[in-house]
Order: C-alpha cells, then sequence, then structure tokens
C-alpha cells in the first residue's frame, strides 16, 4: 500500500464520517450565521466604495473574525479524532492495521481540514459581493484565505494532538481551546514588557502576529515557516503520543 | 511448529503485577484455549502477542521471528469488538480489509466470502450500531479474519451471548481449524473442552498447565476416582470403610450413596498407583454383589478446580 493511497483509504472513511453526523451541519449553520451578519454590517456601514476602502473597512475584519471563531469551533472538531476510537478501541484496529502513524494522522488531518474549508465555504460569496461594486483587489483576497487556511491548519494539529492524549472528548476540547487561546494571547502580553528580545519572541510565537501579514496581503516566507513549524511540531507530538502504546 | 511462543513474559502495572513469567507455545494448526478466571491475565497476554502492549520483560516470538515494533499479522478480537457505529457492516469490513493491504481487486468479494463464512450476509446492509450483540460480535469475528491472517487471536469470544449465538460463533470457530491456528480465551471450562486441541491454564499471572487436552488430562491422573455400584451394602459410614481399607491399598476418601435397592461406592485417591486391582479384591472379599465397576475419568472442570486449588 503506497503512501498516499493509506492516507487516502482513511481520509474517505473521516469524511464521510463528519458528514454523517449532525455536528458539521450545526457548526456550518452557525458560522454563517456569524460571519454573513458580521459582513452585511459591514457592509452596510461602509460609505466609499473605493477598493482600498473595502479592504479595510470589509475584507480586514471580516478575515480576522472568521480567524478568530475559529479558535472555538476548531476544537469542536477535533476533539473526537483521537479521543473518540481510544473510548471505543477502535485506535487500535488502526494501528494495528498497515497504516503507518503518519498515515493515520495525516489521512485524520486532511479529513478535519476538509470539513472546515466546507465550513468557511459560505464565504466564498463575500469576495464575489464585493466584486459587483467594482472591487479588484483579488490578490488580498487570495492571501487573507491563505492565511486563514495556515492557521486552520495549526489549529487543528493542536486539536489532535489534544485528543491524542486523552480519551475524555470534553477535555479534549477544553485543552486545546486553552492552547489556542494561550498562543493568541501571547501578542497582548508583547506590551507587558520592555525587554525587546522578550517581546520579539512573544511576538514572533504569537498566530495572529504571523495571520496579520497575510491579511495585509504582505506575505514573508518567516510567516509561511512559522505555519508549517507550528503544526509540523504538534503533529510530530501527535505521532509520539500514538507510538507511547508500546510504554 | 511453534507459531506463537512466549517465553517468561511479565507485565506490571502500577500495583499489580499481571504476568509472573509466563511461558508457553502454541502450536499451528491447533485451536488454543486459554482458560483462566476473570483477572487472570488472558486479556493481558493476548494484547500483549497482539502487539498492542508490550510486556515489563520477556520475550514473544511469532512464527520464530522475535515480536518488535513492526505490526504483526494477527487477527484479533479484543474483549470489546472494535466497530465503527456509523458504518455498514459491508463497508466496515472493507475498510479492515483495506488497510490491511488486501488487495483492491479482491475487496468486495474478500467482504462477501468472509461475511457468509460468519453469518453476515443478511445484515451486510444494515449498521453496524443497530446490530444484536450476537451479530456484533461475528461482526468483530469477521473483522479478524478479513484480511486472512495465519494467526487469529479472540478474546472470550461468547462472553455475554445468548446461547444460540453461542452455540453458532463455536461452530464457526471449529470451522476455522483448517485454515488458520486460533487462540482464544475463555473462562468457561466446559467451552474449552468442547472445541480445543489445546489448552493453557491461566490464574493470578502463572500458567498452570499447557499442553494437547489429552495430556492435561492424563498428567493430573494422579488422582483416582472408581466408582462401584453393588447390591448388598451394609455399611453407611464412609469412615468405616476406610478403616476397613486402610491396610489394603492407600484411599483418602469414601463416598456412599444409596441408590434405590443399590448402593454406590466412590473411592478416591491421590495416587499414581492403579487401585482397581485392589478395590475390586476387597469388593470381591465383602462378597457383596458387584454390579458395576468403573474407572472415572476427570473432566475439565475437575482439572481446574484442581489446578486451581494446587
Ligand atoms: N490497564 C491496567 N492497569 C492496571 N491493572 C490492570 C490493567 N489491565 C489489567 N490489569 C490487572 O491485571 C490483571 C489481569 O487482568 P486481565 O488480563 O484483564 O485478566 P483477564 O482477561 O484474565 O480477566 C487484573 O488483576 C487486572 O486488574
Ligand atoms: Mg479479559
Amino acid at each position: 500500500m503506497g503512501f498516499s493511497r493509506g492516507i487516502w483509504i482513511l481520509y474517505k472513511k473521516e469524511v464521510k464520517d463528519y458528514f454523517l453526523s449532525p455536528l458539521v451541519y450545526i457548526l456550518t449553520g452557525l458560522y454563517s450565521l456569524i460571519i454573513g451578519w458580521l459582513f452585511f454590517n459591514y457592509l452596510v456601514a461602509s460609505k466609499d466604495l473605493t477598493t482600498a476602502n473595502l479592504s479595510q473597512s470589509i475584507l480586514i475584519p471580516l478575515f480576522g473574525n472568521m480567524n478568530f471563531i475559529f479558535l472555538f469551533l476548531a476544537p469542536l472538531l477535533t476533539m473526537k479524532v483521537f479521543a473518540e476510537e481510544k473510548k471505543l478501541g477502535t485506535l487500535n484496529l488502526l494501528l494495528r492495521s498497515g497504516l503507518t502513524d503518519w498515515q493515520i494522522i495525516f489521512g485524520k488531518y486532511f479529513a478535519t481540514f476538509t470539513v472546515t474549508v466546507f465550513m468557511i465555504s459560505m464565504t466564498f460569496l463575500f469576495p464575489i459581493i464585493l466584486g459587483f461594486s467594482g472591487y479588484h483587489d483579488w490578490g488580498l483576497v487570495i492571501s487573507c484565505y491563505l492565511g486563514l487556511f495556515f492557521c486552520l491548519l495549526s489549529y487543528l494539529a493542536v486539536g489532535m494532538f489534544v485528543s491524542s492524549i486523552t480519551s475524555n472528548q470534553i477535555i479534549a476540547a477544553i485543552l486545546s481551546f486553552s492552547i489556542l487561546l494561550g498562543f493568541m494571547l501571547m501578542v497582548f502580553s508583547v506590551n507587558a514588557t520592555h525587554l525587546s528580545l522578550v517581546r520579539d519572541l512573544f511576538q514572533y510565537l504569537s498566530v495572529p502576529f504571523h495571520f496579520e501579514g497575510f491579511v495585509r496581503g504582505a506575505i514573508k516566507n518567516f510567516n509561511i515557516l512559522y505555519f508549517f513549524c507550528f503544526s509540523g511540531m504538534f503533529l510530530y507530538m501527535t505521532r509520539k503520543s500514538l507510538e507511547s502504546r508500546y510504554w | 511448529m511453534k507459531v506463537i511462543e512466549l517465553k517468561n513474559i511479565v507485565k506490571t502495572y502500577p500495583g499489580v503485577e499481571a504476568l509472573k513469567g509466563i511461558s508457553f507455545a502454541v502450536e499451528k494448526g491447533s485451536i488454543h484455549g486459554f482458560l483462566g478466571p476473570n483477572g487472570a491475565g488472558k486479556t493481558t497476554s493476548m494484547s500483549i502477542i497482539a502487539g498492542l502492549s508490550s510486556p515489563t520483560s520477556g520475550q514473544v516470538f511469532i512464527n520464530g521471528k522475535e515480536l518488535g515494533r513492526e505490526k504483526s499479522p494477527i487477527g484479533f478480537l479484543p474483549e470489546t469488538p472494535p466497530l465503527y457505529e456509523q458504518m455498514k457492516v459491508f463497508d466496515y469490513l472493507k475498510f479492515v480489509a483495506e488497510i490491511n493491504n488486501v488487495a483492491r481487486s479482491e475487496l468486495s468479494c474478500r467482504v462477501l466470502e468472509i461475511g457468509k463464512k460468519c453469518g453476515l450476509t443478511k445484515v451486510m446492509q444494515r449498521l453496524i450500531g443497530n446490530l444484536s450483540k450476537g451479530y456484533r460480535q461475528r461482526v468483530g469475528i469477521a473483522q479478524a479474519l478479513v484480511f486472512d491472517p495465519e494467526i487469529v487471536i479472540l478474546d472470550e469470544p461468547t462472553v455475554g451471548l445468548d446461547p444460540n449465538s453461542i452455540m453458532e460463533i463455536r461452530e464457526l470457530i471449529t470451522s476455522l481449524k483448517k485454515d488458520h491456528t486460533i487462540m482464544f480465551s475463555t473462562h468457561q471450562l466446559h467451552e474449552a473442552n468442547l472445541i480445543c486441541s489445546h489448552i493453557t491454564i491461566i490464574n493470578h499471572g502463572i500458567i498452570l498447565q499447557s499442553g494437547p487436552i489429552g495430556e492435561i488430562g492424563k498428567s493430573l491422573k494422579n488422582r483416582q476416582v472408581i466408582r462401584a455400584v453393588v447390591r448388598d451394602w451394609q455399611i453407611i459410614e464412609p469412615a468405616m470403610v476406610l478403616s476397613e481399607i486402610k491396610d489394603l491399598f492407600p484411599c483418602d476418601n469414601v463416598e456412599i450413596k444409596k441408590l434405590d435397592g443399590q448402593t454406590e461406592l466412590k473411592f478416591i485417591a491421590e495416587t499414581d498407583d492403579d487401585l482397581r486391582p485392589s478395590v475390586s479384591a476387597y469388593l470381591l472379599q465383602k462378597n457383596c454383589g458387584l454390579l458395576s465397576f468403573t474407572e472415572e475419568g476427570m473432566d475439565l472442570e475437575e482439572i481446574f478446580k484442581r489446578v486451581a486449588g494446587q
């Protein structure tokens, strides 16, 4: 069995499971409702319909919120990933199978990511609506979405790791939310210190700092590197946690 | 040939020594019963063999190769079957076959074949979550067989099922003997007696006996039970009989039971010598009208009581 084939087999099953449960539809509905309402309000509030103005008054705050809400939603999506399977004893079925630990992790990772993309799919309408009023900075739109995707991948990696260390879904959700909040709040603690080194470090470690680069349309290499390292580290820790069954 | 061999396996959980250095082997092509009361260490041993947990010390060999971190080609049914409730039986079995490297072209036909073998044909398109306990257990067994492993390990496959399902699952296990080596655990001696060719008896993390079922019975033959039915018998006190025969042959216990007009006598002795000549000589000398005279073989129930008591 090839590496990607193994991922694909598990991915298919996981995606199917997600879409069979009402949770995804409830969360998607809730998410679309909140974001749609925000979009409508920003739209009504903005008077000048110039491209620069629309980016400033609608797109940037909207994406900030789209990202922020996932701080709460991502833990709800990932809480069951390993915790539930542990509880039911099905995790051993996967671990004993021909799948490697990485195939299991990526299969589940991509499946949850697919669900989050489904959840934000309604928002693809917004740039189109803006387009009707003459908006044309598509580069920024793409950059914003890219940033959002990177953030989502980071949140999901954290959630998967936490889910792999417990068999209690509630604990998994609360713990991953706390960790995500911690990374989010780091950016605020930046002001609490005068040491520039510590400040820079905190700033660099916090997720919003890097997301900002995307939203301003100024993507730097280190922003992308940060997200890769962040997700990579938590996926690696997930693998370690799966391995710990041998201890 | 030994397909599974355990050498001096110790497993300690915090505060509990679940396995205290157990060693035994499972022969190729056998149905190996793993027998012991609850908490004896059956599940612990089986999950070590299945590669789900590692022993604190000791070695496991599968087909002569030491079990390491690589995955072992063993079909395994844990105590609670690992089922995805929201999947249909067919999809579930297909998924298990797929992740266990069954070729894509063979998938469907393999699943149907195993389904038939395990009596699941009727429920193939039903959700697992809606099945009865007996069917779920069968799906659990099918899951362990679907990628055609040489060795199949079943942890208490009949526990908690209704009598009909139990019978059917026992038949199923017996029918697997042709193609697989099977090890299954049970706390029912009667069950092991019915379907096993070999047994290993475990209690408190120690192996009490292991080997072919016949030999285990024989190795415990040092206890003889001789049953005689006689017509005329006056003595009803076992102690009096015992004192009479004290000098004739060694005997630990005598049981006397009055049956309508006849008397049943049981002579029980802990000895390797054959007592039959002595007992029959004694009875003849009493001139009591001997009607029948047999040596009772011990069944597993008795073996277990004795072994556990040792
Ligand atoms: N995860 C565990 N943590 C601590 N003790 C355990 C654990 N699993 C089993 N035990 C203990 O190990 C012993 C053997 O248990 P087990 O192998 O489940 O027995 P059996 O399957 O024969 O009923 C028991 O005393 C049990 O309490
Ligand atoms: Mg058990």
